[in-house]
């Protein structure tokens, strides 16, 4: 043979295999012949030991990954709360144009929890979702439905347009072209005592049917609701 | 590559070993030339162009341009380019999982012995390829324009009143979204609307003006600029009706 | 006095301890000779308690096949550049603060007003650029030498999980600074993991530690960028580099291996 086993490290003969079947081994250790065997033992102590050592290496290694994994997700289960937050009176809007606002989305963190919305009233003649408590003044969300860049509503267009990657929406925010997956998110509103109110952000599907709030690039249409199912942190209404 | 390949190649190799060099301080003196220059680049980068940081995050804006750094431009080309959204998913996830598990498996499925470039033409045309892609779409990602400006230099003819009427026309079209549907020069979509760039080769100013008050769908009207800001409704047909 | 012995084959010829030439040193020990012995006996020391010196030899002195060139510093020089961020790195963590309200402050009084703030910054900037694109060359260098093949098909798995890591890198370090590069890079990034089926939306709950950008996402990617990922970088380069040494670097494909089989093969043996 060349080149010689030397060089290539193989100094494992494969082991001739026995022509003759062998027994099954007993599963009593005394019946194999293991010395100071007892009366119906099927555990050698060998065995007993790294078993011992297996399931107190696991136990320990256990011991602190899980709790540090739990503490790793332990935000992803968590139910945010909301507040009704004023953006001002009904008279500030109007049905023909937007009016952009500034709410808080995540408390605690300053100007990196804001948001911006683009806020106008309902207005019958195009708006053709049903209408109920929620939706009487409409608050859309300025985060692009292709991957979450900031749209910019431009006037003279009546269209919502992404800079990123090129999607446009129209004037209620149901996408018209490039990538986005869906119209554009809408805020829950209400008027209370003359006072426009914002809270949790919802998504819409293409018939502007609601669905609990989604993150950019997630379809709600059709299979997409079941792909991209509803996350353990939606607030609770 | 079969028991014998894998000897031959074992063999050969400890012949060409036996025939090198001890890596110190042979190989090390290499290495460590190399390792100065890239000290000496890092700290040339560094002196030279600084550490910049822009205005801080904030997350209200609706002007703000976002773009990624230089090595993710190949990726932000690809979902720029990737338009109907049921695709979506496969430029952000499939493809980009893919190319990895392509990567990972590479020695499982390239089990051929042979090691010499222009032997193996299918793995080097895959490499070239790859890489000739990938420097494509970082360069058409880095160039990218805004949606919402046309970067394009005033024709030459244009002088005074003119020219100014041309460079606030231009303001209107970025701030209008028009290039969200057409194309102006290096700037905006292929669609859904016609290319932009020699429009008044095909139309005249007043046709342009017309189609701009009474346009077909889904392209909004413009009749509302028209009639609340005259000017600006001026500026943009002036504009567009330069565009030869 | 014990001396080092080293086994006479693999040691070149210049590096090999050599008996004083007669008539020097006329039997006075001079200082010079005396800081040699301290520090010989020093090393003697550690080995002595260590047996480093074998492990040492067995890495430095094993030999890199003929034709070896300058292709093959690529994977030592992006081993330097992650050494470099990692100093760099160390150093910037003294002055940085993750929080969503103080980051941006702490990164602009780096940049501004500590003693050489931006260059220690700009080091580690644009030391990133000059790993990945490293790493991109190493991994193009290895491609097209065919240098992924048996018996190193490990290392090339290896060195992927390493470019992944190395892309989590710059992917985290981006939204550090905290302006507005960063803020919509990352936005978008981890926007790009949502949308996987099924898992998406809970990953990116999980980068986020939330359902929007909120308190937690910046000290996440904090600690992600600064303890997790280099951790594992370290620990799988040397994974690397163990079995690169075990295996030897590969010799360029065009060179053929040309002698006698039997005189190499005798000499392989012994």
């Amino acid at each position: 043979m060349f080149p010689p086993r030397s060089i290539l490290g193989r100094h494992h003969p494969i082991p001739p295999v026995s022509s003759e079947r062998k027994e099954p081994k007993s599963k009593y250790t005394a019946d194999r012949g293991i010395p100071g065997a007892f009366e119906g033992e099927t555990v050698t102590r060998r065995r007993l030991m790294t078993g011992t050592v297996h399931g107190l290496g696991a136990l320990a290694a256990g011991a602190f990954a899980l709790p540090a994994l739990g503490f790793a997700l332990g935000p992803v289960f968590k139910r945010q709360k909301f507040q009704w937050q004023s953006i001002g009176n009904v008279a500030d809007f109007n049905q023909t144009d937007y009016t952009p606002r500034v709410i808080t989305i995540v408390s605690g963190i300053g100007e990196a929890g804001k948001s911006t919305t683009y806020v106008r009233l309902r207005n019958p003649s195009i708006d053709t979702e049903p209408e109920d408590q929620y939706n009487r003044v409409i608050a859309i969300s300025t985060r692009c439905n292709h991957l979450g860049c900031p749209v910019r509503f431009t006037e003279a267009a009546g269209k919502f347009i992404c800079p990123c990657h090129g999607g446009v929406y129209d004037f209620r925010g149901v996408r018209e072209g490039g990538p986005p997956v869906r119209p554009l998110d809408r805020f829950y509103t209400r008027i209370e005592n003359g006072q426009v109110q914002v809270g949790p952000r919802y998504s819409v599907n293409s018939n502007l049917k609601r669905f609990s709030p989604r993150d950019p690039g997630e379809p709600v249409d059709g299979i997409g609701q079941y792909l991209y199912p509803s996350r353990f942190s939606t607030p609770q209404k | 590559m079969n028991q014998r390949e894998k000897e031959r190649y074992l063999r050969d190799y400890a012949i060409l070993k036996s025939q090198g060099k001890p890596f110190f301080p042979y190989a090390v003196a290499k290495d460590s030339a190399m390792a100065a220059l890239v000290l000496a680049v890092i700290i040339t980068l560094s002196i030279v162009l600084g550490a910049e940081l822009g205005p801080k995050a904030d997350p209200t804006t609706t002007t703000y341009v976002p773009r990624p750094e230089w090595y993710f431009f190949f990726l932000f080309e690809v979902l720029r380019v990737v338009r109907p959204p049921e695709f979506v998913p496969f430029a952000t996830i499939g493809v980009p999982t893919l190319c990895m598990i392509l990567l990972f498996l590479l020695p499982f499925y390239d089990r051929s012995p042979e090691r010499r470039p222009e032997r193996r033409p299918i793995a080097t045309a895959a490499g070239i390829i790859t890489i000739a892609a990938m420097a494509y779409l970082t360069y058409m990602g880095a160039n990218a324009g805004s949606p919402n400006a046309v970067d394009m230099k005033p024709p030459s003819s244009l002088t005074g009143a003119a020219l100014t009427q041309w460079n606030a026309g231009r303001l209107v079209v970025g701030q209008s979204g028009c290039l969200a549907c057409h194309r102006i020069g290096e700037n905006g979509n292929d669609g859904p609307g016609p290319q932009l760039t020699h429009v008044a080769s095909r139309l005249p100013a007043a046709a342009i003006a017309q189609t701009l008050r009474n346009p077909t769908a889904p392209m909004p009207s413009f009749q509302s600029l028209a009639d609340s800001q005259p000017e600006k409704f001026r500026n943009l047909v002036a504009f567009l009706g330069q565009l030869r | 006095m014990p001396r080092l012995k080293f086994p006479a084959p693999p040691i070149p010829p210049a590096f090999q301890p050599k008996p004083k030439r007669p008539g020097t040193g006329n039997g006075k020990v001079k200082p010079a000779d005396q800081a040699a012995e301290a520090g010989i006996h020093v090393v003697d020391w550690i080995d002595e308690r260590t047996s480093l010196s074998g492990g040492l030899r067995w890495l430095m002195f094993r030999k890199v096949p003929r034709g070896t060139n300058w292709f093959y510093t690529l994977g030592s020089a992006t081993l330097f550049a992650f050494l470099s961020q990692a100093v760099t790195g160390v150093f910037l963590a003294m002055f940085y603060d993750p929080s969503a309200t103080h980051a941006y402050e702490s990164v602009r009084y780096i940049t501004n007003e500590a003693f050489l703030g931006q260059f220690v910054r700009g080091m580690h900037r644009w030391g990133s650029t000059v790993m990945v694109i490293l790493v991109f060359l190493h991994m193009a260098r290895t491609f097209f030498f065919g240098a992924y093949k048996y018996p190193r098909e490990l290392n090339w798995v290896i060195g992927v999980v390493l470019l992944i890591l190395t892309m989590t890198m710059a992917f985290t370090g981006y939204l550090l600074p905290f302006d507005q590069r960063s803020y919509w890079a990352t936005i978008v990034g981890v926007n790009i993991n949502g949308t996987g089926p099924l898992i998406g939306p809970y990953l990116s709950d999980f980068l986020r530690a939330g359902p929007e950008f909120g308190a937690l996402t910046l000290s996440r990617f904090y600690s992600i960028h600064m303890l997790l990922v280099p951790g594992l970088i370290a620990a799988l380069i040397g994974a690397h580099l163990y079995l690169v040494a075990k295996l030897g670097t590969t010799a360029p494909p065009w060179i053929e291996a040309e002698e006698d089989p039997a005189a190499e093969l005798h000499k392989a043996e012994v």
